[in-house]
């Protein structure tokens, strides 16, 4: 399996496009730009959110947590304390980590089932929201503005737009990545049993807690770390953005829509429904408004009804009935 | 000293007794049968020796060591694993990746892969690797209880009516290979109904009825015994 993951990453496919992705963003007007970066936003947190949510299928609310610590907390750590953003960026990480391995604790000492699960972490995800809006530290409900980027790495500022670009482009591919390397290691392995059976899981080896506490800290770190890089794109740390329960919906939403527990499902569904999401507002939303989110709704009814496993898996069996040589991947 | 000791095992649901004050020691290399009509309390007793629920009372010792409360996963990396008697369904999964699973209990991932591979072709699901469990007949779906168990490297093997439901012809293939297994010092113990299946493997037969052990004996001897002839016996003859 190991040679499958360098091949992966050596194949045409990846290859146009990497190529398409480093020379067509600089030439885009700023508008398209803005629709590509937050595509990639939504790349990096939905592959993130895979590994729990697909993977070991756990479908966490959690994560909005984490990728507001990620914005919020190294916002408020430079502002307030002048901690670098850097810095801030790790603490934050490793802050998620502990809280995403307490969730996963949590879940196992309980027992809790599918929906239990869903709940508990939505109702971590609203206290999230009712703290950074009650502390003033974190910005309160008005939330936090940093200083503008003026380009110095140093200090964890990109230059904007393309800058902003690069950095999303390498948190998407390192977030695709992992899920490639973890569906090839034993953990994939081992969550991908979890999820369709714990029992039989237990009764070959696995070690329940240890794994789902495994997956959740990896998720909850790289939903983190994008969290801060997500809030240096957008300068303006704005708690209902941020620390809501919309934006954990729509990665679920991406994710699902994709197909959940692929390495590149996550992904492939980010990038079709964030511009396709965009697009639509942008025409319709100033003449009609709410019906480009009446369209959205219906694309996505759609999508879920033809293909309940998501898009990909449909993709590969169109793919590998044209070309009926052709072995498809996982 | 034998591999596995029950010692004085109770397991109590609520006011029902399903496994009371039951004793037998199963000396390696052996292969033990049980058998008891349904309800007896076989299943549960499999629970609480491969640690998926505690016992009420009683203790259990795997090569010597007390394994009350000890995690199932930790008792499948000490050797000791369990198959189900429901088989086990994997949604999205192949027989090739769960069955991987299991291997790397002992294995790194690209071994563990291969011996996979092997173990299916072991107990005779060549071919059936990338298929859904689910999509499994009956024996196959028991061959892959057997091979999930196989792919631990276990030293002792509980079997939960691995052969129910499958005809005569069917229990060959599994009877050859807990025969195999066995010549090569895995110690067996097996739940079975299906009598001429039993009665040609097992070394030694427990009977179990209403939770208690009734009787402990060779094959030949269990056939004769009174009791477990109107415990067992009578009752499916009667069916
Ligand atoms: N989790 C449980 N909670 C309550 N009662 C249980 C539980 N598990 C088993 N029982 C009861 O314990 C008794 C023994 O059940 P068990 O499944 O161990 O029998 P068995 O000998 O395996 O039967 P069979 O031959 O049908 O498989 C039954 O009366 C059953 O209803
Ligand atoms: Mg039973």
């Amino acid at each position: 399996m190991r040679q499958e993951f360098y091949k992966t990453l050596t194949s045409p496919v990846w290859l146009v496009i990497l190529v398409l992705a480093v020379v067509l963003p600089p030439l885009l007007p700023s508008y398209y730009l803005h629709i590509v970066i937050l595509a990639l936003v939504y790349v990096a947190l939905a592959s993130a959110w895979n590994i729990v949510g697909g993977m070991a299928g756990q479908i966490s609310l959690a994560h909005s947590l984490f990728i507001g610590t990620g914005a919020m907390l190294s916002t408020a750590l430079l502002l307030k304390l002048g901690v670098n953003m850097w810095l801030g960026l790790v603490i934050s990480a490793i802050i998620s980590g502990v809280m995403g391995a307490m969730i996963a604790w949590i879940d196992f000492r309980f027992q809790l089932g599918h929906l239990s699960f869903v709940l508990i972490t939505m109702a971590f995800a609203e206290m999230g929201t009712v703290i950074v809006e009650g502390w003033d530290f974190l910005g309160g409900a008005s939330g936090l503005l940093l200083p503008q980027d003026k380009g110095d790495f140093l200090a964890f500022q990109f230059g904007g737009g393309i800058g902003a670009f690069w950095v999303m482009l390498v948190l998407a591919i390192v977030s695709i990545l992992i899920n490639v390397a973890i569906l090839n290691a034993p953990l994939g392995y081992y969550l991908r049993t979890i999820r369709d059976n714990e029992n039989a899981a237990r009764a070959i080896g696995v070690n329940i807690l240890r794994y789902k506490i495994a997956a959740m800290v990896i998720s909850a770190m790289l939903s983190s770390v994008i969290g801060t890089a997500y809030v240096r794109y957008l300068t303006f740390a704005d708690p209902y953005l941020l620390v809501s329960p919309i934006i954990i919906i729509e990665v679920v939403l991406f994710a699902t829509v994709g197909g959940l527990g692929r390495a590149y499902g996550p992904a492939f569904g980010a990038l079709l429904l964030v511009p396709l999401g965009e697009i639509l507002r942008g025409k319709l939303g100033g003449t009609l408004p709410g019906l480009h989110y009446f369209i959205y709704g219906v694309v996505v009814i759609a999508v879920i009804l033809m293909s309940p496993r998501g898009l990909l898996p449909l993709f590969e069996k169109w793919f590998s009935r044209m070309r009926p040589k052709a072995a498809t991947s996982k | 000293m034998a591999l596995l000791e029950v010692d004085k095992v109770t397991r109590r649901f609520g006011g029902l007794v399903a496994v009371n004050n039951v004793s037998f020691a199963v000396p390696e290399g052996e292969i033990l049968g049980i058998i008891g009509p349904n309800g007896a309390g076989k299943t549960t007793l499999f629970s609480v020796i491969s640690g998926f629920i505690p016992p009420s009372d009683g203790e259990i010792r795997f090569a010597g060591e007390s394994i009350v409360g000890v995690s199932p996963d930790r008792l499948v990396r000490r050797g000791l694993v369990r198959s189900f008697q429901v088989v086990q369904t994997f949604a999205d999964m192949t027989t090739l990746d769960v069955v991987t699973t299991a291997a790397l209990t002992r294995r790194p991932i690209r071994e563990a892969i291969d011996y996979a591979a092997h173990v299916l072709q072991r107990v005779g699901m060549a071919g059936k690797e990338l298929l859904t469990p689910a999509t499994l007949s009956l024996q196959d779906k028991k061959l892959l209880e057997l091979a999930k168990c196989l792919a631990t490297d276990p030293r002792c093997i509980l079997l939960d009516e691995v052969m129910a439901g499958l005809t005569i012809a069917e229990t060959e293939a599994p009877m050859a290979i807990v025969r195999e297994l066995n010549s090569q010092g895995v110690t067996i113990v097996m739940v079975e109904h299906v009598m001429p299946v039993i009665m040609r493997l097992a070394t030694r037969i427990v009977v179990i009825n209403f939770g208690e052990k009734i009787a402990e004996a060779a094959p030949e001897e269990i056939i004769k015994d009174q009791r477990v002839i109107d415990a067992y016996f009578g009752e499916h003859l009667d069916a």
